[in-house]
């Protein structure tokens, strides 16, 4: 049911009135128990310490890349955990004290629990760390502020200090271990290699092209044989059909071959002069002189054919052809047996390159495999070598304080005033609690008490006319309580603040 | 109680019973009017004419009054009267009779009111409504007293003759006007409930109710008679009266019931009897001056704190 606000103001006011005793009643009883409380609630001392993380130093921009300073993502949570470590812990309670006062075990367990409760550690912008702690004694909360700023620090610098040397360590040690792997396989390819001379990088290509010239050279050879065989083969053939001496034209056959040159010349130029040309003469004297020579022959041949003998003339002669044949297949013949012979050798040749190609090639892999190795080997190694230099630089950085540092912005004080919730805050806590709580009640019984408040209600849901709102007729009797009610009220406000107000001043001159 | 006023009360009744007998056919059949449904009844209550209206006026003011009580004495028991006007109690009084008399178009009628919630103030506005219909002098109200376990009128003025309602209804011999009392108010006649409270119930069934009822309707003209029921939750004879009254009127205490509590209410009540639903008692300040209360609280205080203080005003 929604309410109009002045309905529900005017009805609260009228509650409240109703009720007036009660609302009184607590009012009074609330603000007095907060004033009780305000008076014996302990007064709380807090002192912090202000810690600046320095990130950005003069080193940082000059070691750029040569130096890895340690960061930290969540310092409050790193400061918490430093200080709140058992150890952290134990010498602050040993500083301030407590150890004497807390001999037991158990009721240290207790007292450092209580510790981490009081304090309280916080992120201040981006380089700040407030470390804040509470405390009934002024002085002992300044000193445990302040030895926990300095044991954070002591703390942090000292584990960041360890974290770069056991990285330096570490490295290092990577570093030697590589060192003697590289050792080890610059010395496995040094054997190889003597072992090995021919197994040079590239040398498996230059077999292979060796390889392939022998090849060719050894197809050329057999083609070049294939051709001789066959050159041998014809010329065979052509000297069984050539006959050994060949009859060579006789004289008288030349002679006679001359006349006819000669005739025919003759008949040409008688066709273009006379008889007695000289040149027509001339060429009838040769061909005369010519036919006497003819005949000269003959005499000399029946002559010798008279006397029988065998005349060896110059007309018998050995055959011309059958010479050059027999030449040119004796040259085949040598041509086919050097071919031959080369075959042979660059076969020979091939199979020796065979042989080194595999050897080369088994240990190439070998090579290979090693080189790899030692370059891997070699890059880590020099990687590292850079690394631990940076890692040294690094540590020298944290040794002499100059990374990522912690120093005391702003020491811890002695508090002055009390801190927290004070005597002040629980009076007026208490006065507001005291008008809000019988307020917020009668607002809960308007709200949410279903009996009906509003004669409204009966109209919206019954459909039945409510005639009239009769209001309360006060009898004078019942006048004379309420006055009475409201003189005692406005005297019992009237005493709480005097009461207040005595222990107010009371509390300021510290007397409570 | 003097003889000459006994006298002078005997005298009375006897006009009364003749005013009665004059106006009181229906009255011989009681039964039949008692079939009737409810419209006619009240219509067979005519309006009068001027002449009887006048009639009615002069009956009305020889009616007798005794002392009038005083207002303080009215105070005391919540019961207003015309001079607190400005009083909105006073105000909301006036506005339910407007309204019945509206609803009823000024004709005599029984009207009971009974609140819902035990406690929740039905005999306070029964009472203060009575007081208001007798606001008007030319109207009387009668307020019968129908708690019989729990007699609200004894409550308010402790004169409160004792011979009422039940005593008429077990004593036949008794006469209606014998329980009929003034109560110091001008125009506004009681009937107690009397001495007797055995079965309260059975009392409300009898035919020698239903007679009372219609008798005391028209002992006067322009009357109203008002019964004021036990609340409707705690007992049947608030649904015995409802049937025999002509009008119900339910009041509503603030803040004590719910609206499921009024509904149950007034479904066991025929509709058209229901006038309508009084919101009673909502909390408020009393009107007082705030500053003459302030004042004054603050002198006592003054004087708590420091009894001292008028002296060192004088001195200062």
């Amino acid at each position: 049911m929604q309410l109009p606000i002045d309905k529900l103001y005017r009805s609260l006011v009228s509650e409240a009135f109703a009720s007036r005793r009660v609302v009184v009643a607590l009012f009074i009883s609330i603000n007095l128990l907060m004033l009780v409380v305000a008076v014996i609630w302990p007064k709380g001392y807090s002192a912090s310490a202000i810690i600046l993380v320095e990130e950005k130093n003069i080193i940082q921009p000059l070691m750029q890349g040569a130096a890895v300073s340690t960061d930290v993502a969540d310092r409050s949570k790193m400061v918490r955990q430093i200080v709140f470590g058992r150890k952290a812990m134990h010498q602050i309670m040993e500083d301030v004290g407590w150890t004497k006062q807390y001999p037991t075990p158990h009721d240290q367990e207790k007292l450092v629990k209580q510790l981490i409760r009081r304090t309280q550690v916080a992120n201040i912008g981006k380089n700040f760390i407030k470390i804040e702690y509470s405390d009934v004694d002024p002085e002992r909360s300044y000193k445990t502020a302040q030895r926990m700023a300095e044991i954070f620090i002591r703390e942090s610098l000292e584990a960041k200090a360890e974290e770069s040397q056991a990285a330096y360590d570490f490295i290092d040690k990577q570093t030697k271990e590589y060192k003697e792997k590289l050792q080890r396989s610059e010395e496995q390819l040094k054997d190889f290699r003597s072992a090995n001379i021919d197994a040079l990088p590239g040398s498996d290509v230059d077999v292979s092209a060796r390889l392939t010239a022998l090849q060719q050279r050894t197809e050329q050879a057999t083609l070049e044989l294939r051709e001789a065989e066959v050159k041998k083969r014809s010329l065979e053939r052509q000297l069984s059909g050539e006959a050994e001496v060949a009859t060579v034209i006789s004289r008288e056959g030349q002679y006679r071959q001359r006349i006819s040159e000669l005739q025919g010349q003759l008949d040409h130029l008688l066709l273009s002069y006379h008889d007695t040309y000289p040149d027509v003469v001339r060429l009838r004297h040769q061909i005369n002189d010519l036919n006497e020579a003819i005949a000269v022959e003959k005499q000399r041949r029946d002559a010798a054919k008279a006397t029988g003998r065998i005349e060896v003339d110059d007309s018998v002669l050995n055959n011309p052809l059958y010479q050059q044949l027999r030449h040119e297949l004796s040259l085949t013949k040598t041509l086919i047996d050097t071919l031959n012979a080369r075959i042979r050798e660059a076969k020979r040749q091939m199979q020796g390159e065979l042989d080194r190609g595999r050897r080369v090639s088994g240990g190439a892999v070998t090579l290979a495999e090693l080189t790899r190795d030692y370059q891997v080997n070699r890059d880590i190694y020099q990687d590292l070598l850079k690394r631990r230099e940076q890692a040294r630089v690094s540590m020298n950085l944290d040794r002499d304080k100059q990374g990522l540092t912690f120093r005391i912005y702003e020491p811890a004080t002695l508090p002055l005033a009390p801190s927290g919730m004070r005597y002040l805050h629980f009076v007026l806590i208490g006065f507001i609690l005291s008008v809000a709580i019988p307020v917020g009640l009668l607002f809960a019984r308007l709200r949410f008490d279903p009996r009906v408040r509003f004669s409204a209600a009966f109209n919206a849901r019954l459909k039945l006319p409510v005639i009239a709102s009769v209001p309360h007729l006060w009898s004078p009797r019942e006048i004379s309580i309420a006055e009475h009610d409201m003189r005692v009220t406005v005297l019992a406000a009237s005493g709480l603040v005097a009461v207040l107000v005595v222990v107010s001043v009371l509390r300021l001159t510290s007397v409570i | 109680m003097s003889k000459i006023e006994k006298a002078l009360n005997r005298a009375r009744g006897a006009g009364q019973l003749q005013v009665i007998q004059g106006a009181g056919k229906e009255i011989s059949s009681p039964t039949e009017g008692d079939q009737l449904p409810m419209p006619h009844r009240l219509a067979a209550r005519s309006p009068r004419d001027l002449e009887h209206r006048a009639l009615s006026s002069q009956a009305i003011a020889r009616m007798r009054e005794p002392s009038l009580r005083s207002k303080q004495e009215l105070a005391e028991s919540r019961v207003i009267f015309p001079d607190r006007a400005e009083n909105d109690t006073v105000k909301a009084m006036r506005e339910i009779r407007t309204k019945v008399v509206q609803r009823t178009q000024g004709r005599n009628c029984v009207l009971m009111i009974s609140s819902i919630a035990p406690g929740g103030g039905g005999s306070f506005v029964a009472f203060n409504l009575s007081v208001a219909f007798a606001f008007d002098a030319g109207q009387t109200a009668l307020l019968v007293d129908c708690n019989l376990r729990d007699p609200s009128l004894p409550r308010l003025f402790s004169d409160m003759p004792q011979v009422g309602l039940t005593d008429y209804l077990e004593d036949p011999s008794l006469n209606v006007s014998e329980i009929i009392h003034p109560i110091g108010i001008e125009r506004l006649r009681v009937i107690p409930a009397g001495g007797r409270r055995e079965t309260p119930t059975e009392y409300f069934t009898s035919v020698r109710m239903r007679q009372m009822l219609d008798g005391v309707l028209d002992r006067y003209p322009e009357r109203y008679v008002i019964l004021d029921a036990p609340p409707m939750t705690e007992a049947a004879d608030a649904h015995m009266l409802a049937q025999l009254s002509d009008f119900v009127l339910l009041v509503a205490p603030y803040g004590r019931v719910t609206v499921a509590d009024v509904a149950a209410v007034v479904k066991e009540i025929p509709a058209e009897k229901v006038l309508g639903l009084v919101f009673n008692d909502e909390p408020g300040l009393p009107t007082w001056s705030w500053r003459e209360m302030l004042k004054e609280a603050f002198a006592g205080a003054l004087r708590m704190v420091n009894p001292l203080g008028r002296k060192t005003r004088t001195v200062t």
